[in-house]
């Protein structure tokens, strides 16, 4: 799952000398949060985000003759002047979960994407991770989820999977969620079916444990502490 | 009492579905016998089924779903549309007759001859897309009905409520668009149930912008939250919308004894819910409900839940707080 293949290619970017209110107008009209600041060469050079222009917008908080000068200050302020240089850049053959971890650690909202010569050529948001996501979840097809407690053991994914083969059932997808109590598992199998009560009955004769919806959770994990 | 139109017919029990489908003719034939055995048949109009004219069909569904439905039929497939839809060849006769008998239903009501009525019908209809069957459903009955109350009668606003424990994806989809026919779903929440859609946040879209609502029930509520939301929802919504029809996609799957779902409902609720929708339909619609069978899958409380609803109709049940 490379970033080429999720990323948004028609990427809207910016000179570093345009000034600010352009950049956010931009923003505005593209429905946009990231701008990637480009030179002539397409290199990008930096980033600027709707953040960085409210911030440095005059406070609704000041007194009439101080809002008049910092408009004055704002109407001339160029996107060098605020964005953020040399910004983190990933490049298309990085992957999918690159971008997710990159994203946790570094505590941004999107990546330019850039060749080896440092060009811009997409650029990959939060909002394209949850595409890609929405997308192997398989819920944008019909389906029922069930959840079943498994031991921790070899095996049981191909039992679950027989069993409802047997019955002709496609899967949307399957989830595991690795920590749960001690020695079991959780399996969250997404099947198309609307056939709930044939798959519950189904599992528990073949022994399986189906856990309450309202006990389900997949954030067993502990917090990063990064 | 009420004159109210009951719509039963043998041949629906012709769309065989397979052994241990739980949508089956059974159910029908549960609901039939609970009927009678209470007493209540002498009491409903019968109303027979007649085959749907295609034109009516086509007001909501794309021909080419219907040649590709009745097709599979001819070459006796074992399913259509999705591998949850088992099918005999007769179905497609079947799901066209329980279209046309809901449409007769609408013509008495229309023509002043009933008050209100009941359908029992298979197969059922609120999962079926404009093109697509799915989740037992081929054709959408309920949708079907409220454009023919439009296109026929000239009825302008048509309010739905949908209580069956699924989603009615197909009846959401036919009118997001439309601000003319309010959908009003509740059911079990999306991200546990089937098919997977109405969540709080569909609403309709362009101008049927505000005409969809969905009240998502999260897995193990019951009466409490049933009675809240919806009188937090639906009563408000009507209340403003004031269709001058409503119809009902009345399923009973979300019944603490129904293993289709997780939401526990007493039999006494399934009646607070219809008396709260027949009081809508006496405020805003001068009485004019009717009510359409979807799912239910439990065959020991079909016929307690579908007398009940009966007898709201006829407005023979005591009134439940």
């Amino acid at each position: 799952m490379f970033i080429d293949k999720s990323m948004t290619r028609n990427v809207v970017s910016i000179h570093p000398d345009t000034h600010v209110l352009e950049a956010r107008e931009l923003l505005a009209k593209h429905r946009i949060r990231h701008l990637p600041v480009v030179d002539e060469n397409m290199k990008v050079i930096g980033i600027i985000t709707d953040r960085d222009i409210r911030t440095a917008m005059p406070s609704p908080f000041l007194e009439e003759e101080e809002t008049k000068k910092e408009k004055e200050r704002f109407e001339k302020l160029q996107v060098k002047d605020i964005m953020t240089r040399d910004p983190v850049t990933i490049t298309p053959f990085n992957t999918l979960e690159d971008a997710i971890l990159l994203m946790q650690k570094m505590r941004v909202g999107a990546f330019p994407v850039v060749d080896q010569e440092g060009r811009l050529r997409g650029i990959i948001s939060v909002r394209d991770l949850m595409r890609a996501f929405i997308n192997v979840l398989g819920i944008e097809e019909p389906g029922h989820l069930f959840c079943i407690v498994v031991e921790d053991k070899i095996g049981q994914m191909k039992r679950i999977v027989d069993c409802i083969t047997e019955e002709h059932i496609s899967f949307g997808s399957i989830l595991v969620a690795r920590h749960w109590e001690e020695g079991k598992r959780a399996v969250f199998p997404y099947l198309l079916t609307s056939n709930a009560s044939l798959v519950k009955r189904k599992l528990k004769k073949a022994g399986f444990e189906l856990l309450d919806p309202m006990e389900w959770s997949l954030e067993q994990l502990p917090k990063s502490e990064s | 009492m009420k004159r109210t139109g009951f719509l039963y017919d043998e041949r629906f029990l012709l769309h065989k579905t397979g052994p241990d489908h739980p949508e089956c003719p059974d159910r029908l034939e549960a609901i039939y016998k609970g009927l009678k055995e209470a007493g209540l048949l002498s009491k409903l109009i019968t109303i027979q089924a007649t085959k749907a004219r295609q034109r009516w069909v086509e007001a909501v569904h794309t021909p080419r779903h219907l040649i590709r439905f009745e097709e599979a039929c001819m070459l006796h497939l074992p399913e259509y549309g999705c591998p949850d839809n088992q099918m005999c060849p007769d179905t497609y006769e079947i799901a066209m007759l329980a279209v046309g008998g809901v449409l007769n239903m609408v013509t008495l009501l229309m023509e002043g001859k009933i008050d209100n009525g009941f359908c029992a019908v298979r197969p059922p209809g609120h999962h079926a897309e404009v093109s697509q069957a799915l989740g037992f459903c081929y054709f959408n009955n309920v949708a079907i009905a409220a454009r023919f109350l439009q296109l026929k009668w000239g009825i302008e606003k048509v309010g739905i409520v949908d209580f069956d424990v699924h989603h009615g994806n197909g009846t959401q989809h036919i009118f997001e668009q439309d601000p003319t026919v309010f959908y009003y779903s509740i059911h079990e929440h999306p991200s546990f149930s089937f098919p997977g859609t109405g969540r709080e946040f569909e609403k309709g879209t362009g101008p049927g912008q505000g005409f969809t609502l969905n009240s998502p029930v999260l897995p193990g509520q019951g009466d409490n939250e049933y009675k809240a939301i919806l009188q937090r929802d639906l009563l408000p919504a009507f209340e403003s919308f004031k269709p001058d029809v409503i119809l009902v996609s009345a399923g009973f799957d979300a019944h603490v004894d129904d293993d289709m779902s997780d939401i526990n409902l007493s039999t006494e609720c399934f009646t607070w819910m219809m008396q709260r929708i027949v009081d809508m339909a006496e405020k805003y619609s001068h009485g004019r409900v009717i009510s359409v069978l979807e799912g239910g899958y439990s065959l020991k409380r079909l016929p307690e839940l579908i007398v009940n609803h009966v007898r709201v109709l006829l407005g023979d049940m005591e009134r439940i707080d």
